[in-house]
């Protein structure tokens, strides 16, 4: 059946969003994962107009931006201002990565005592100027969207992008990782070989990377709505890790989410600022 | 019983033992023939393969694919492969794949459409398939692949993509000679022994395998195939073996079957709930790997310009968040509600909806919990053994309907309210037009979801729907303008039963949006007003800016046909009627509700409390009439995603009675 097209798929929006990309302290790989889109990116040029981007271009702009994708914890004071002056110039900002959503692997730092690590990694502590905890932006500022992982999927990227152009809300499918996991046909790791598996506590959005090579989930994406970490602790002491381990799998990399946070502190005896023992979330 | 040459002219299997006199016997080095004679059909072979630490199913080219001397244990959330000592390819259960894999794929193309050139096109994307085999599959797989056949193609809708891929798969069954422990086939009456539904039936023994013709199309390739007439011996031997399976079932757990629906049914508030709850992880594995869990979810994707957009049908749970999940709230916001919804559809809302338990005891969702909880734990304690009980017929099939979205055009729209907008809609099926009042249909705009959304009047050149913006999806609906064009398929659903109420009084009842769907049954009424009783409308907004059709409630006031009743939660200047909940309009009203049939809509707080007022008025549960929201993807019974105890609310409602209904109205996590 064929007739005139409604204008809501077809007509260009009335002008290309203005884009901005920034990050705090991350790896860039999300950064990279946006390049990444391959095909798409021409498209994304044509659609979108790109100010700021420092992993693809030297050209710096300024906002306002109508979106601004934010990559990377908050972990110095600098980053602690440009966070709230950047969301005054920014119409929608959404974070991305496990770094900007949950702090990311640096967040370690935050059951550690700050000065003692800064002593043990520089020659000179004293000239680096930083904050004793890595935190997500939803910590200093409001943010609107999130998309998650390390790196982030660019499934769920250029899912964003076009929801953004529709003016429809991203189609980003809250549920575990199990569930792509199962979908792809591939073997549960932790039924079938004993390999300890975050899958079931994770949100999905990577395709189950991991378990389709063999190694369990790491929690990149961080806990899904309703995480049972309870549970899965139970399953995994009772199968003989201890409890030290098992901390460690919740910390590894969004271990500041609350979710896995708790688990990580009840397992391990971790607090912040390291008043406790450390060890378990290093 | 059929003659070793007469083949069955309607092909359907027959009961399949080994010791039918007509057994063949087919040499282990030539099973290698079998898989050959398939593909030579054209056929991809489906078969257990050794993938990852599992016996998982892949395809099959020869017969050294098959995983000869291995096997499997299976324990709650423990599977681990085991070397056997001898070269037998099918000495293992039900492993993490199942052929719905195949059947009813994890992702399947639904829709495409394209926009070009000013034209948008809604097509089915289609399902080109090759034919299918299937080899080793067991019997309470077979039992599952039935199952699914009731669900999906057992009627009033079918899904198409489902009945071309089974339509073209050969089964090869395969009779268990041993069971793992997490393996209840035998208390399920599924197993080991194969039942109907297989076109050839196998029974593994050292040497080879005792071969059973079962359909017409096993008996063609039989007859291609290098075999000889099985011995009296390999025959016993063969029996013996799928005993042994039987009798290592009898020695570990099951489910009692008997009176098992009304027991589960009658535990929904069980303290036990809230326990498996705090072990279960909701991760969904369980209904990912059931054989006969059919939930779906409908994927929207689209270039990033927007000219062309897809849907895909893809997998989903009802152990998901979102499953649930409407623009107001979500009906299972919790683990516990979750985990009820789905053990007591498996085990007795399901024996209601397709006359067979949905479980077949091929005890994957046991072995594949990360957990490892143990769904015949949880039913013995949940529902311990108590009364018999009588599984009802299934229900009998009818025509397909097709599942594609159509257009329609956008030929007049109006503002009811700041945020409600009327569409009229024209250039529509037929079908359509005879849209009855309380019906809905599905919308959708390119890349945007699909939603329900009732019809508020028929006219005889068109439909007009009521649609408020709560969301970017309903928000682009009511931004659509005359001439642009929407996506639409229907009429779904059933609809008020007004022949029911001719004679008798009409109560409606109804709040905010919700005269929208009750709009037609006015109509009804009113254009045949001799045939009813006294019409009585009671209608509450939360402000008066809030009411619809405000036109029409004027001349309805007006009118002497109807007795109209307003009221608001907040007034305004301009308000100098009551104020307050809707129910109170009629609390102190001197009519009898003995003699009167009411149709009632609304949130479904409104509606409970509307149906303890009309009650204490003296209505029976059978004359008051609901219409119920859930969150729908599909709007014919087969996504799963509104079903509410025994119903699927797209399909059996949205209207139903209070009777129809009964105790899970208004209950908590349904």
């Amino acid at each position: 059946m064929t007739a005139p097209m409604t204008p809501q798929a077809t007509t260009p929006p009335r002008h290309r969003p203005r884009v901005g990309v920034v990050k705090f302290a991350s790896c860039d790989g999300c950064q990279l994962s946006i390049l990444d889109l391959e095909h798409d990116l021409l498209s994304v040029l044509d659609a979108f107009e790109i100010v700021e981007f420092p992993e693809a271009s030297s050209r710096r702009s300024d906002g306002p931006y109508d979106v601004l994708l934010v990559e990377g914890a908050v972990s110095t004071p600098e980053q602690a201002d440009q966070i709230v002056e950047l969301r005054r110039q920014a119409t929608l900002l959404v974070t991305i990565g496990a770094c900007a959503t949950a702090g990311g692997i640096q967040a370690l730092r935050n059951w550690a005592d700050h000065d003692a690590y800064r002593a043990a990694v520089y020659a000179h502590p004293e000239a680096v100027e930083s904050l004793p905890t890595a935190t997500p932006v939803a910590d200093h500022v409001k943010v609107d969207a999130e998309l998650r992982g390390c790196p982030i999927g660019i499934g769920q990227l250029r899912e964003l992008l076009t929801a953004l152009l529709l003016g429809r809300r991203p189609e980003i499918r809250d549920e575990a990782v199990c569930a792509e996991c199962k979908r792809r046909g591939a073997v549960c790791v932790a039924v079938a070989t004993g390999t300890p598996c975050l899958g079931p506590v994770t949100a999905g959005g990577c395709g189950a990377l991991c378990p389709r090579w063999g190694r369990g989930c790491y929690g990149c994406f961080g806990p899904r709505e309703g995480a049972n970490a309870a549970s899965l602790t139970r399953e995994l002491l009772a199968a003989g890790m201890s409890g030290q381990e098992v901390g460690r799998l919740f910390a590894g990399f969004t271990g500041w989410a609350p979710a896995f946070r708790a688990a990580v502190e009840e397992l391990t005896g971790a607090r912040p600022g390291g008043t406790g023992t450390t060890g378990g979330a290093q | 019983m059929t003659s070793a040459t007469q083949p069955r002219a309607d092909g359907a299997a027959r009961s399949a033992r080994p010791d039918q006199p007509d057994a063949r016997f087919l040499a282990r080095a030539d099973l290698g023939a079998l898989i050959d004679a398939l593909r030579a059909e054209g056929r991809r072979v489906i078969g257990p393969v050794r993938r990852d630490g599992a016996i998982v199913l892949g395809e099959v080219a020869a017969a050294d694919d098959l995983p000869a001397g291995w096997g499997a244990e299976a324990a709650p959330g423990r599977y681990r492969l085991i070397r056997r000592g001898d070269e037998r390819v099918f000495e293992h259960n039900a492993g993490p794949t199942s052929w719905k894999a195949w059947t009813f794929p994890a992702s399947a193309p639904l829709t495409r459409v394209a926009a070009a050139e000013g034209e948008t096109t809604y097509e089915p994307a289609g399902t080109d398939i090759r034919p299918l085999a299937f080899l080793g599959v067991r019997a309470c797989e077979v039992a599952a692949i039935l199952v699914q056949d009731r669900v999906l193609l057992g009627g009033p809708y079918v899904d198409e993509d489902y009945q071309a891929r089974r339509g073209s798969a050969f089964i090869v069954a395969v009779q268990c000679t041993s069971a793992a422990s997490t393996c209840f086939c035998a208390s399920m009456g599924t197993g080991p022994e194969v039942g109907p539904g297989a076109d050839l039936v196998m029974t593994e023994l050292d040497d080879g395998f005792v071969v059973e013709r079962a359909s017409a199309a096993g008996r063609r390739l039989l007859d291609r195939l290098p075999t000889r007439p099985a011995t009296e011996e390999a025959i016993a031997d063969a029996m013996t073996a799928v005993g042994g399976a039987r009798a290592t079932m009898a020695g570990q757990p099951g489910v009692q079957i008997v009176g098992l629906k009304d027991r589960l049914l009658a535990r929904l508030d069980d303290p036990r709930w809230a326990l498996v709850a705090e072990r279960c992880l909701a991760c969904a594995n369980c209904t990912s790997v059931c054989p006969t869990c059919f939930c779906t979810s409908v994927l929207q994707r689209s270039e990033l310009v927007g000219t062309a957009s897809g849907s895909t049908r893809t997998w989903d749970s009802c152990f998901n968040p979102g499953f649930a999940r409407v623009a107001g709230g979500n009906f299972r916001s919790r683990t516990r509600d979750r985990y009820r919804q789905w053990l007591t559809h498996k085990f007795a809302t399901w024996v209601d909806q397709f006359g067979t338990f949905g479980c077949v005891g091929c005890g994957r969702c046991i072995a594949w919990c990360p957990v490892g909880i143990d769904v015949r734990e949880e039913l013995l304690a949940i529902a311990p053994p108590i009364a018999p009980s009588v599984l009802r017929p299934s229900p009998a099939p009818i025509a397909p309907t097709p599942q594609e979205f159509g257009t329609a055009r956008v030929t007049a729209t109006r503002h009811e309210t700041r945020d409600v907008v009327t569409l009229v809609l024209g250039d529509l099926e037929p079908a359509l037009l005879m849209t009855k009042p309380g019906q809905f249909v599905m919308l959708t705009l390119p890349a945007f979801p699909r939603l329900p959304i009732s019809v508020s009047r028929t006219r005889s050149d068109g439909i007009e729907l009521t649609i408020r913006s709560v969301g970017p999806a309903t928000d682009a609906l009511t931004r659509l303008k005359p001439g642009e064009l929407v996506g639409i398929r229907g009429p779904l659903g059933t609809g008020w039963p007004i022949d029911a109420a001719v004679g008798r009084d009409v109560v409606v009842v109804t709040g905010g949006i919700g005269l929208a769907p009750l709009r037609p049954l006015v109509d009804a009424v009113l254009a045949d007003r001799s045939r009813f009783g006294a019409f009585r409308i009671y209608y509450g907004a939360r402000t008066p800016g809030d009411m619809l059709y405000r036109d029409e409630l004027a001349s309805w006031m007006a009118s002497a046909d109807v007795d109209l009743h307003l009221s608001v939660d907040r007034a305004d200047e301009s308000w100098l009627g009551p104020v307050g909940v809707v129910t109170h309009l009629f609390d102190k009203a001197s009519w009898d509700g003995s003699k009167s049939s009411a149709f009632v809509c609304g949130p479904e707080r409104m509606m409970q409390a509307t149906a303890t007022a009309l009650f204490d008025r003296g209505f029976h549960g059978d004359r008051v009439y609901v219409t119920l929201e859930r969150h729908m993807e599909c709007g014919i019974g087969l996504c799963g995603h509104c079903q509410m105890g025994r119903y699927f609310v797209c399909k059996d409602g949205p209207v139903f009675t209070l009777a129809q209904l009964g105790d899970i109205f208004g209950r908590e996590g349904i």
